[in-house]
């Protein structure tokens, strides 16, 4: 059991150290890859910079205005900031991330875009969420829950903050079959 | 995490009505593009996978699901 904790601590300081140490995003042509053209001219340019999901959570989570949002690793703020334009300020959108200086840049980016009176930024890690039980309509992520070493612990936090009838849209990179051992266990491959 | 696993998770934990959908092919070359990975990692990709795998090592998925309205059983994992 120890033995886990300890690999499980280890994965996660592989990625948090491996986002701490980067100083930018995948950028404008991965962005355009997933998401349009509209969805882009809705967000700052350092947001699309700073984009570093797999997908486009926000498009397929049918936001509607008023609900309240938690973005699980929000990075640089561009999916927060797309679910923020679509629940207006009669909604809310939380942006957790385990790193305070991706909280800073999703703040920078909120404010340049007009939606931080009712977009926050906490840091905080998927597997203990920082929140009350039954607070958040709906829970997106892009490309976080397999950095996850506690996967199950982390979806057990996100179903616990939700309300009942809550949902979630999560966007994430799926692997059928093996990878060579060389590549399966290479921190690089692990955060990215 | 494969596909199925992600969604036993999902189920796990007391989520229903679980949709996996969006599916997009995502291969070295797009892996190239993430600061995330090292140069390292992309060459050992390149030289340990097959080349037919290459453009499709792993898929972009959107994965819903929804806390049951009535009151739904919560397990707590560690």
């Amino acid at each position: 059991m120890a033995k886990d904790l300890m690999f499980q601590d280890e994965i996660k300081e592989a990625v948090r150290d491996a986002y701490a140490g980067i100083s930018t995003g995948a950028g404008e042509t991965v962005a355009r890859w997933l998401y349009s053209d509209e969805e882009l001219a809705e967000v700052p340019t350092g947001a699309v910079a700073w984009a570093l999901g797999v997908g486009n959570p926000v498009r397929y989570a049918l936001l509607q205005p008023g609900e309240d949002v938690l973005d699980v690793g929000s990075g640089g703020g561009i999916d927060s900031i797309l679910a923020a334009r679509r629940v207006g300020p009669q909604g809310s959108v939380i942006g957790l991330d385990i790193l305070e200086e991706m909280c800073e840049r999703g703040r920078r980016h909120a404010t340049e875009a007009g939606v931080n009176g009712w977009t926050q930024f906490r840091r905080g890690e998927m597997e203990d969420i920082p929140l009350p039980d039954g607070s958040i309509d709906v829970v997106i992520s892009n490309g976080v829950m397999n950095l996850s070493a506690r996967k199950s612990r982390a979806l057990a936090e996100i179903y616990r903050v939700l309300r009942p009838g809550g949902r979630v849209s999560m966007a994430d990179l799926t692997v059928e079959g093996e990878l060579p051992p060389e590549i399966a266990n290479d921190q690089s491959a692990w955060a990215g | 995490m494969a596909e199925r696993v992600f969604a036993a998770k999902l189920q796990g934990v007391g989520f229903e009505d679980v949709w996996v959908g969006g599916h997009r092919p995502s291969g070295i070359d797009e892996a190239s593009h993430y600061p995330l990975f090292t140069e390292e990692v992309i060459e050992l990709m390149r030289k340990t996978l097959p080349p037919g795998r290459h453009d499709h090592v792993a898929t972009g998925v959107v994965v819903k699901a929804r806390k049951p309205r009535t009151h739904g059983r919560t397990k707590r994992t560690t």
